[in-house]
């Protein structure tokens, strides 16, 4: 049985929708707060910038404390109202998108902490010297929003379309990493340099397999299905074949 | 769980999905796989003249598997309970049209002889009955009842359904007690032994356990995980969690109808119906 | 003051009021009959006193003073008695002073102002005889036949008790050949009629027969003659011996001992030699037979005759009343005509008593045993068997009586009796037979006990229809004896209710018969608490055994 935002606030129970509200609202949250943080991470890593960095750092301290919590809450609605079905499976995607968020959150941190290892080594030299990674910062940070999206929404097909960024994401690192290797064999001196925009492409590249994973939840979520670990094609088979 | 060197030797989708595949396959039950023990056949049931109760029911009960049925009060799953070994039949103007086959024979047949069905579908019922004996003469009941007379034969009969009922330990030593000196729960489990004391195929249990606290309850659903070796179980309950907990497949009926017949993991993860998604998680319709 | 009233204080108090009044009732008439019934047992002091009205001789009193009152000289006028002058108010004083023989009555009002010389002696005689009531005097001398054997008061009183005993003894042995020898005699020389009689409608008479049923007879004549005799001369023995008393006129009365049940001297007894009497009196009458219009003796044969009465009609309505019951709760399909069944079975018990005993001479008495008569003992005809009023047909009336209440409890039982129970039953492959005897029955026995005692309560109670379909004011013999077969349906029995109404409304002697009437209820309170105490305890004991653990 498919669910949609409607059918999810019609429990008997006032009290359990207010719970499972406020878990949503705060799994939102949560993930506002770690796109805002990738969207931050990947500015102050491409402009160097030590404030936003450190802003970025102490964030993440929040985004943890806020995982902890919502684990929290979590159990506690297992405890009170063993919950079913739709609710069973929200229970558990938010469980597990929290984790992914958390970690979302630490692939961010360590992008602004490369980025105060730059202005501490004072490598900076020149404006748009770190392009390539912001290009693809902005893209995982879009993919980050419509995962969030597509949580909030409950949207299938939003979250479907989520995978094939991921792609798209994962050939940009690819490029990018072909791109630093051919500039490193051609001027070893450039590998300080490249090994920064490396880490960075890589975290964001986590970034991107961590939505990817969300959008997997929530179509377990809505739809009861298990899409983990399959093939694009497969997922868009069983989804949307079947209907 | 799959760790990253499969992940990363096996990097095609296509396998690592088979390998889910056969996981669940050996988890799930599929109810057409199953042996019937029961086969309901488009059954109506009518109180009086009014509509009917059961509107046109049809399921297939699996042999030596529990199977729950949960619903709203009033939804007919008792009635339909009920219909497994003719207890309707006690109540005035009641009218049945449609098949129960028990092992491929209609139980509504004139030739059936209801008591010797009652025999082959032993039941349980919400409140602890037992009779005002002592707990022996309570297990020997249906025994005596089959003319059985012969002292050694009584008492193998009624230790070994007591033990079966797990009942044993607790009261070896005052089997010539009044029964009502139990506690509901083993009050419950006599009542049990009771029932499997002669032998049948089904044990049909109406709300065994709503009238007992948590422990007793829990030794009562175990109980019935062991029973179902032996025998083919039809539980009724009004608690879910029970129905989850005991059961190997699950029916949801509401107003009469079945609305959806299940196994007990994919009913109570991702229901089907949208009717038993709304009861089982508590919403309105 | 409207806070009081809705604070529901005033409900409470009205409620306690009435349940203290109902109490108050009942207690106070257990105390009445209690006091005056044991009161009669107690053996009071009897007074002396000289007695002289104006214009009149001066005359001596002796008796026991049983009652007082104090009225206006009018009332005393108006009564034929004399008047103290200048006095307002006067006392006068019942004396019992017993001699009935003598002076015709044995009660006397006397009025107090003119007595003089009361006194206690201790030398005054009770004698309970088997006639005419107590005897009150003084004892002067003993005559054997014509001997003198004791001619002072003091000797006559050293033999006396000896030859009270004798005398009972020998009552005890002429009633021994009356009852058993005799009455045996008796009994066959009637089975021998009844066999010529038989003879006679089968008309198989033959000359032989009739020889060998004379020859018996004049056997059974000769025997019977042994025994007139021996009775004869134990007769003669014991009249000969006989007792010389003064009466309070100074006449000398001789009184056989034959006649005396027994003899006391109140004045000259101790506290416990008063209770030793006490215990006797109580257990006499307890265990005696009654005597002299049922004024005086014991109520034996009216306690047994109720206990066997009340014990039959358990034994007939039980089974009845708890068939139809279960017929009626269980089986019968539930509709209009069981609804009617079940009210007029309800009105049934609002039917008077005495319709019911109309009803059992009418149908059991006349038609029921007239048939029985006719089929089985044609050859004592017109004599009837069953044919009459007897304690089968009593006990019957008494259970039809009965029936609703066993039948209306019953019913309530079985219905109290849970589902679950049942269907726990059928569900194990009982029919609803078995599950009716096996198990809803034993639960409801407490039940039908409890309408079992409502019913035993009742029919010991019940007087009315009984005068009609069986109970006599005496019965010659007990409705259980020695003689086959025992338990003897047919004969009329004593009954403790109708013994209040014979000897409280039927009796010449009301005087007499008050305190006996007080003693016969209370023994009747008696009889019916410990009926009812036994069903109560079987009851409980079935209760205990079939108690269910809900509820």
């Amino acid at each position: 049985m498919d669910i949609d935002n409607q059918r999810l606030g019609r429990h008997i129970s006032q009290r359990f929708n207010n719970e499972l509200e406020d878990l949503r609202n705060r799994v939102l949250a949560m993930g506002g707060l770690v796109e805002q943080q990738v969207a931050d991470a990947v500015v102050a890593f491409a402009s160097a910038d030590a404030a936003l960095a450190e802003q970025v750092i102490v964030k993440d301290m929040k985004v943890n404390s806020m995982e902890v919590a919502i684990d929290e809450e979590c159990t506690q609605v297992i405890a009170r109202r063993q919950p079913t079905a739709s609710d069973l499976r929200l229970i558990v995607a938010v469980i597990k998108t929290i984790t992914d968020l958390e970690r979302m959150g630490d692939q961010a941190e360590r992008i602004a902490r490369m980025a105060l290892h730059i202005v501490d080594q004072d490598r900076v030299r020149r404006v748009g010297h770190y392009d390539e990674v912001r290009t693809m910062g902005n893209y995982v940070t879009a993919m980050v929003h419509d995962t969030l999206d597509a949580f909030a929404r409950l949207d299938v097909e939003a979250a479907l379309k989520v995978p094939r960024d991921d792609l798209t994401a994962d050939r940009q690192y690819d490029n990018i990493m072909r791109q630093q290797i051919t500039f490193i064999m051609e001027d070893p001196r450039s590998i300080t340099r490249s090994l920064d925009v490396m880490w960075a492409a890589r975290a964001l590249e986590r970034i991107g397999d961590h939505s990817r994973n969300i959008c997997e939840y929530v179509i377990y979520l809505v739809k009861g299905k298990n899409v983990r670990h399959t093939s694009i094609e497969e997922m868009e088979q069983t989804l949307l074949g079947k209907r | 769980m799959i760790d990253d060197t499969i992940m990363d030797t096996a990097p095609t989708h296509a396998m690592s999905r088979q390998y889910f595949e056969n996981q669940n396959e050996r988890r799930k039950l599929n109810i057409d796989y199953e042996e019937a023990c029961i086969e309901v056949k488009n059954l109506r049931l009518y109180y009086g003249a009014s509509d009917p109760t059961l509107k046109k029911v049809s399921m297939k009960i699996p042999a030596r598997r529990v199977t729950a049925f949960i619903g709203p009060s009033g939804c007919g799953k008792s009635t339909l309970l009920r219909c497994f070994n003719r207890m309707n039949d006690l109540v005035d103007n009641v009218r049945i049209e449609g098949e129960v086959l028990l092992d491929g024979k209609n139980i509504y047949d004139r030739s059936v002889d209801v008591a010797e069905l009652r025999r082959r579908v032993g039941m349980v019922f919400q409140k602890p009955n037992p009779f005002p004996k002592t707990i022996y003469e309570n297990v020997a009941y249906g025994l005596r009842l089959q003319g059985i007379k012969d002292r050694s034969t009584l008492d193998n009969a009624v230790e070994k359904s007591l033990k079966g009922a797990a009942l044993w330990d607790e009261v070896k030593d005052r089997l010539h007690a009044n029964a009502f000196g139990l506690s509901g729960g083993q009050q419950q489990r006599l009542v049990i032994a009771r029932a499997i004391a002669i032998e049948p195929e089904v044990i049909l249990l109406d709300e065994p356990a709503s009238a007992l606290d948590p422990i007793s309850t829990a030794k009562i659903e175990e109980l019935i995980y062991a029973l179902k070796e032996r025998y083919t179980i039809v539980i009724v309950t009004h608690n879910m969690q029970q129905a989850a907990r005991v059961s190997d497949y699950t029916a949801y009926m509401y107003l009469g109808e079945l609305i959806e017949f299940e196994d007990t993991l994919s009913l109570f993860t991702n229901p089907s119906q949208k009717a038993t998604e709304d009861y089982i998680t508590g919403r309105y319709g | 003051m409207k806070k009081w009233m809705s604070s529901g204080t005033p409900w409470i108090w009205l409620n306690a009021g009435a349940v203290s009044l109902s109490l108050v009732m009942v207690v106070g008439l257990l105390m009445l009959i209690t006091v005056r019934g044991l009161g009669h047992f107690w053996p009071s002091q009897v007074v002396e006193a000289w007695y002289q009205p104006p214009g009149s001789e001066r005359v001596r009193l002796l008796g026991e003073v049983v009652n007082s009152e104090t009225v206006t000289p009018a009332v005393l006028a108006d009564a034929g008695m004399s008047v103290p002058e200048g006095a307002s108010l006067v006392t006068r004083l019942l004396f019992k002073h017993g001699n009935r023989d003598l002076t015709g009555r044995d009660f006397h009002w006397y009025v107090e102002p003119f007595m003089s010389a009361r006194a206690n002696p201790a030398d005054v005689i009770v004698i309970e005889r088997m006639e005419w009531g107590n005897f009150y005097g003084y004892l002067r001398a003993l005559h054997a036949g014509s001997n003198v054997v004791a001619d002072n008061a003091d000797s006559a009183r050293g033999l006396l008790k000896d030859w009270v005993q004798r005398a009972q003894d020998l009552r005890q042995r002429i009633r021994t050949i009356e009852r058993r020898d005799i009455g045996r005699v008796n009994d066959r020389m009637e089975a021998l009629r009844l066999e010529q009689r038989r003879h006679e409608l089968a008309g198989t008479l033959s000359a032989s027969a009739l020889q060998s049923l004379a020859q018996r007879q004049a056997a059974l004549d000769q025997e019977y003659e042994q025994y007139e005799q021996q009775r004869q001369a134990l007769r003669d023995e014991l009249r000969q011996d006989v007792l010389v008393a003064e009466t309070m006129d100074g006449r000398l009365i001789k009184i056989p001992l034959a006649n005396i049940v027994n003899t006391y001297m109140p004045n000259a007894m101790g506290l416990f030699a008063k209770l030793m009497l006490y215990g006797h009196n109580l257990v006499e009458f307890v265990t005696g037979s009654p005597r002299e219009a049922n004024t005086e003796g014991g109520v034996f044969p009216a306690i047994f005759g109720t206990v066997m009465m009340v014990l039959l009609m358990s034994i007939i309505v039980t089974p009845m009343g708890v068939l139809a019951a279960i017929y009626l709760r269980e089986y019968a399909k539930q509709g209009l005509f069981v609804r009617m069944i079940r009210i007029s079975v309800n009105n049934l018990a609002g039917v008077p008593s005495i319709v019911f005993g109309v009803f059992g001479l009418g149908f059991f008495v006349y038609w029921m045993g007239g048939s029985i008569d006719r089929l089985f003992f044609p050859e004592s005809l017109p004599s009837p068997t069953f044919g009459t009023p007897g304690l089968l047909w009593a006990s019957l009336t008494l259970a039809l009586l009965t029936l609703p209440v066993v039948i209306v409890a019953t019913e309530e039982g079985l219905t109290r009796i849970p589902r679950a129970v049942r269907e726990g039953s059928l569900a194990l492959g009982a029919t609803k037979a078995e599950t009716l005897w096996r198990v809803v029955v034993p639960m409801a026995a407490p039940a039908m006990m409890t309408g079992l005692i409502l019913a035993v309560a009742r029919a010991a109670g019940e007087v009315a229809p009984l005068m009609l379909v069986g109970v006599v004011k005496l019965a010659p013999n007990l409705p259980l004896d020695a003689e086959f077969p025992f338990l003897h349906l047919d004969r009329k029995f004593m009954h403790l209710g109708f013994h209040i109404f014979d000897v409280g409304f039927q009796s010449p002697n009301v005087e007499a018969a008050r305190p006996l009437v007080y003693a016969t209820a209370l023994m009747l309170v008696v009889l019916i608490v410990i009926l009812n105490l036994t069903a109560i305890a079987i009851r409980n004991h079935l209760r205990e055994k079939y108690k269910s653990g809900s509820d």
